[in-house]
């Protein structure tokens, strides 16, 4: 009877089995990858893999950065679709099927624009790609000054999104992208009920120390969805890298990465700050600890972004303090910030650990990135609800 | 045609005896109080069955693992024959029935409300699901003697679920693939694991009562004990019209085999 008893889910999962019907098509419509051929990849682009990208599903600018002096004509695109969707180049009007390894004139920054259809034909995305020409690097003792005045809704209008307008910064560093980044949108998947200035980075009108905007991080309750994920807090951040909302879920910490190739030689960074703490700490559990603290964070880290097999090396939530290829960092103290409630000016100064080498820093082979955050433990979903940190006029100090 | 004429008085004699006999036979396995010819059945049987769509929707790629949980009936069905072969008959059943499934599922659409916030998408991965109900089931059959021993009743029935749990989480598939695609398939994707699997809970969001057919078989086997197999398909939807957390209609399908003591 036992061995029956046994037999029963096997016979009920062969017998519901009888029932599955025909899988459908894929309804996704994604470019999952890029790439162009090219015979010598390091006499236009800096690294052999800048010639094969990743695509993001929030993406829908493709872009290969290449070399200030290289000379870019036909190249050979490549795009892989999700799985039976149909890739159409559009000309004007016209849509025509693609095929995969037909070169396009990519001179002179020419951008082709694309549409996938998928498998079940209900759904549809556009891309644009492109070749973008990296900046000139020659400049001597530089600033770069990021007021946070530049900002507005994103497309869902949900949350805030940061425009960085420094010419500086944008001419030499985040010209590619230059959004400022956070948790917002992964903020987004669990309080979707939330009003824009209640995510936890914000802007202030007029909040600044000179009466000009400025941006107001807060350490924000996940509510149920973020329990249910056992990701019970949001810290407010604001930084420079990529926010990879794929894997918010997924590994919080690998979700941030941080820093942008950088070809100058950061020696100072400073900032204005308010800072007031949040009632009780609690962690990841969602357990009040009544002896820990939580503490603002502001940091720069420089890092070689090439390891020593030429493997492309991102640092993300998880070791960007920590990672042995980090050559410089300035840090806000901890536990001594010093931080009030009143505006106070911050000045920290790059301490190297090893000195820049004049060529990899010329070949995109160093990766910078400036960050704050109203909980310094909010990468691990630890800290204080309410913590908030009031943010203006980052300036970052070159030395060229 | 002599040979005939001898048979034909002792062919009649036989059938006459037989017809006597199967007469003696209804008699014999009818209700035990030949007058009113009213009496109970106590039930006790083992409940298997499941809440399913029906048909499974084309987002279920696999049943991977299914299992009834526990899956008990006890009750108590009064009746009375109104003739030889049709009678009627009215029960009250306790049942606890449960199942639990994994499910490899591809697009399936979902939108999940906790706390006033909403998440909804198109999910691709593993889903696994945990449903269990107590409850009683007021079953109103008619009834018909097939023949003296079988007995098949038929009829409507009402179930009130006195405690319902219809929980589950989602992760990725055998294949390592588990995402959401939020708000639709052009969303951005949210990929979710198994080290950390995304739960959920709509204990609260199934209705309380249902209603549905019962077709019950019940087999006299001794003279006050019935062997007896039935099945109770639910015609309502267990989600409420506009729950949107679970895209398709599901119905309660459940089947009880077991021993009946019969008066």
């Amino acid at each position: 009877m036992n061995k029956y008893a046994k037999l029963l889910p096997l016979v009920s999962v062969a017998l519901l089995s009888g029932c599955i019907q025909d899988e459908p098509m894929n309804a996704e419509c994604d470019i999952e990858y890029a790439s162009v051929s090219v015979e010598n990849p390091t006499d236009i682009f800096y690294h052999d893999y800048d010639t094969l990208q990743t695509i993001s599903t929030v993406t829908d600018s493709i872009g290969f950065l290449v070399r200030r002096t290289a000379q870019v004509g036909m190249l050979p695109l490549t795009l892989q679709a999700t799985e039976g969707a149909r890739v159409l180049i559009v000309d004007g009007n016209e849509e025509v099927p693609f095929v995969n390894g037909t070169p396009l004139d990519f001179s002179n920054e020419q951008k082709h624009r694309f549409k996938v259809v998928s498998q079940d034909g209900g759904w549809s995305r556009t891309y644009e790609v492109k070749v973008v020409r990296d900046s000139n690097f020659d400049y001597d003792h530089m600033y770069m000054t990021f007021d946070f005045e530049q900002y507005s809704l994103e497309s869902g209008n949900k949350y805030y999104v940061w425009k960085e307008t420094d010419p500086i910064a944008t001419g030499y560093w985040i010209g590619n992208d230059p959004m400022w980044k956070n948790g917002n949108p992964g903020y987004k998947l669990s309080v979707s009920s939330a009003k824009p200035e209640d995510y936890p980075s914000a802007p202030i009108a007029g909040g600044g120390p000179d009466g000009s905007d400025c941006v107001k991080l807060v350490t924000r309750d996940t509510g149920a969805f973020g329990r249910m994920v056992n990701y019970r807090l949001a810290s407010g951040s604001m930084f420079i890298g990529e926010f990879d909302v794929a894997n918010a879920l997924k590994d919080a910490l690998a979700a941030t990465l941080f820093g942008v190739p950088f070809k100058h030689r950061p020696t100072r960074i400073s900032g204005w700050f308010r800072y007031i703490p949040g009632p009780h700490f609690q962690n990841r559990d969602g357990v009040i600890l009544p002896d820990s603290i939580d503490q603002p964070d502001f940091y720069a880290v420089m890092y070689r972004n090439q390891d020593a097999e030429g493997h492309e090396v991102r640092l993300n939530g998880a070791d960007i303090l920590i990672n042995p290829h980090i050559v410089a960092m300035a840090r806000l103290p901890h536990p001594n910030h010093g931080l009030t409630d009143e505006w106070q000016y911050v000045v920290l100064d790059m301490v190297y650990r090893e000195e820049l080498d004049p060529e990899l820093l010329e070949n995109n082979g160093y990766s910078f990135t400036v960050s704050v955050a109203s909980s310094y433990r909010g990468g691990e979903f630890e800290g204080c609800v309410g913590n908030t940190l009031y943010v203006d006029a980052i300036t970052v100090e070159c030395e060229y | 045609m002599m040979k005939i004429r001898q048979i034909l008085p002792i062919l009649l004699l036989t059938t006459v005896s037989a017809l006597q006999a199967q007469e003696d036979e209804w008699e014999k396995w009818g209700p035990t109080d030949k007058q009113s010819k009213v009496g109970v059945l106590l039930r006790a049987g083992y409940t298997i069955g499941g809440t399913t769509p029906l048909p499974l929707p084309e987002e279920i790629r696999s049943i991977k693992e299914f299992s009834p949980k526990g899956g008990a009936t006890v009750g108590v069905d009064a009746y009375k024959m109104f003739s030889r072969r049709w009678g009627a008959s009215i029960g009250w059943h306790f049942f606890y029935e449960g199942f639990h499934t994994v499910a490899e599922v591809k697009n399936y659409k979902m939108s999940l409300t906790m706390e006033g916030n909403t998440m909804s998408g198109y999910f691709t991965g593993t889903d696994v699901t945990n449903n269990s109900m107590w409850g009683m089931t007021i079953p109103l059959l008619a009834t018909f003697r097939m023949s003296p021993r079988w007995n098949v009743s038929m009829g409507p029935y009402a179930s009130v679920f006195i405690t319902r749990k219809f929980d589950g989480r989602v992760y990725d598939n055998s294949k390592g693939v588990g995402y959401l695609r939020v708000d639709d398939p052009t969303g951005e994707k949210v990929n979710i694991d198994r080290e950390n699997p995304a739960t959920y809970d709509f204990d609260e969001n199934m209705r309380t009562w249902n209603y549905g057919i019962e077709l019950a078989f019940d087999w006299k086997a001794l003279r006050h004990m019935n062997v007896f197999g039935k099945i109770d398909w639910g015609l309502r939807n267990v989600w409420p019209e506009n729950f949107d957390a679970v895209d398709f209609r599901m119905y309660p399908i459940y089947a009880t085999v077991g021993l009946a003591y019969r008066y």
